[in-house]
């Protein structure tokens, strides 16, 4: 699943082989320095990702609103009852596919090798060269692109360097030379003032790299922003969704997503927050409590109020709201 | 033993597959391309294959941005094709090459150079010095 989410999004000379058996040494490591039962789960797992897709929902009608296109006139078709209903499953298989989540990655350990020092050549040159190799069959993240400096210096390119070059040598569609300045902090407010998550959050995707420290910093704020002011609905039934509540989760700042869940009647959604919540930090109480007592649904919302949340009161109201709510329309 | 390859028997003796800087550009914007062509082509006329470019104006980062395709470069020299001065110059400064006797001589010559007028400069300064002190 991982290889092909990789393989979609940076076309077919992607991730090379060598960081993907990086990635897995990594994990063999890690595994190694925990105990051999307990393993923190990473953002890939199977499970964590079930959970995530679940909590991220299927609404249709938002997810095939009408994009700005090409005017093309509109086509009519007449079906029978069962040919709709082939037509919606397909739709629904469809959705599934916008919905695969874009990576969620640590961030690229910067770049400092030095590849030959002829300190000789200072002062001949005022600007640097920069070589990339044009090689049509290597990976990206494998292509050489050194530096030779002023000071006769000649060094591996850094990473924002290789981005800038690979872009203008091998121009990727949506990405620019340079990035916009929509993306610096201050003009970042600006767009999400007008609400315009979902589209600054692709337009993010497909201008960085997924382990750049522009795309880790560009997600970090827009999250941070809708979870001040709890425009959670936004990224529903987008594909962002599942990493928002990836970084809420990490950073245990998941009152305000279940408190919208909560008045939403998302019950479910509810509980597989808190199971996840449980997955990444088993060391926490509520967790050891719910493995106990083997707790479900309400319970172990409640459970979870009182040891993990910050905000109590209002989480405790909002669900004994939604509990009456249940009752009066249970009774009428 | 290089072996001459079959396209280079029709112009028998003189003919080279050298890989040179071919001139682009307009006025007042230069640009090269690093090609394979024939010896006896001109400059910028019909070649072989483009190997790469070289902008000889630093960008808006101050860098000259220079593309090498390595791969079919090293199929050029591996049939024996032949490189200029400055394009080896170029190599060198990549790394590709080790790095070229001129440019290490013309680093030489331009300290030795900027020395001298320093220590010219400072005799300079310091002759009408002591003719005020006088």
């Amino acid at each position: 699943m991982v290889g092909g989410l990789r393989r979609g999004l940076w076309g077919r000379r992607g991730l090379s082989q060598a960081t993907g058996s990086e990635a897995e040494a990594e994990a063999g490591e890690r595994e190694a320095r925990n105990t051999p039962d307990v393993s923190k789960p990473r953002f890939t797992d199977e499970a964590v990702q079930s959970l995530l897709y679940k909590m991220t929902g299927l609404n249709l009608e938002k997810i095939f609103r009408p994009l700005k296109q090409k005017c093309k006139p509109a086509t009519y078709k007449t079906m029978t009852d069962a040919q709709l209903e082939e037509a919606t499953e397909k739709a629904i298989e469809e959705a599934k596919n916008k919905l695969k989540m874009p990576p969620v990655l640590s961030e690229r350990e910067p770049i400092n090798d030095v590849l030959a020092e002829d300190r000789l050549l200072e002062g001949t040159e005022t600007v640097k060269y920069v070589f990339t190799d044009l090689t049509y069959s290597t990976p990206h993240r494998e292509r050489f692109i050194v530096v030779r400096e002023p000071s006769g210096v000649l060094r591996k390119a850094s990473w924002e360097e290789r981005d800038r070059m690979i872009q203008i040598f091998f121009p990727r569609e949506g990405r620019k030379v340079i990035p916009p300045p929509m993306f610096k902090e201050k003009n970042l407010v600006q767009v999400l003032h007008q609400d315009r998550h979902e589209d600054i959050l692709n337009l993010c995707i497909s201008q960085f790299e997924p382990d750049s420290a522009d795309y880790i910093r560009v997600h970090h704020q827009i999250y941070d922003d809708i979870d001040k002011t709890a425009k959670y609905d936004l990224l529903r039934s987008t594909r962002h969704f599942g990493g928002m509540v990836w970084y809420l989760v990490n950073k245990k700042t998941t009152d305000g997503l279940l408190m919208d869940m909560i008045q939403r009647d998302l019950l479910d959604d509810a509980t597989s927050l808190i199971s996840l919540y449980h997955m990444v930090h088993p060391e926490c109480q509520s967790a050891k409590e719910a493995k106990e007592q083997e707790l479900h649904g309400v319970d172990l919302i409640k459970v979870f109020i009182k040891t993990e949340s910050q905000k109590e009161g209002y989480i405790e109201l909002a669900l004994q709201a939604y509990q009456e709510t249940l009752t009066n329309s249970e009774a009428s | 033993m290089v072996q001459l390859g079959r396209v280079l028997r029709a112009v028998p003796g003189r003919a080279r597959v050298v890989i040179r800087l071919a001139m682009r550009g307009c006025t007042n914007r230069p640009m090269l391309l690093l090609v394979a062509a024939h010896n006896w082509r001109a400059r910028d006329g019909p070649f072989l294959e483009q190997l790469g470019c070289c902008d000889p104006m630093p960008n808006s980062h101050g860098e000259k941005v220079v593309g090498i395709n390595m791969e079919r470069l090293r199929h050029w020299l591996g049939t024996g094709a032949c490189v200029s001065r400055p394009a080896e110059k170029l190599l060198g400064l990549a790394g590709f090459f080790p790095l070229h006797p001129m440019t290490i001589t013309g680093a030489e010559r331009l300290r030795k150079a900027r020395a001298a007028e320093a220590a010219r400069a400072s005799e300079a300064s310091a002759g009408p010095k002591e003719d005020a002190e006088e």
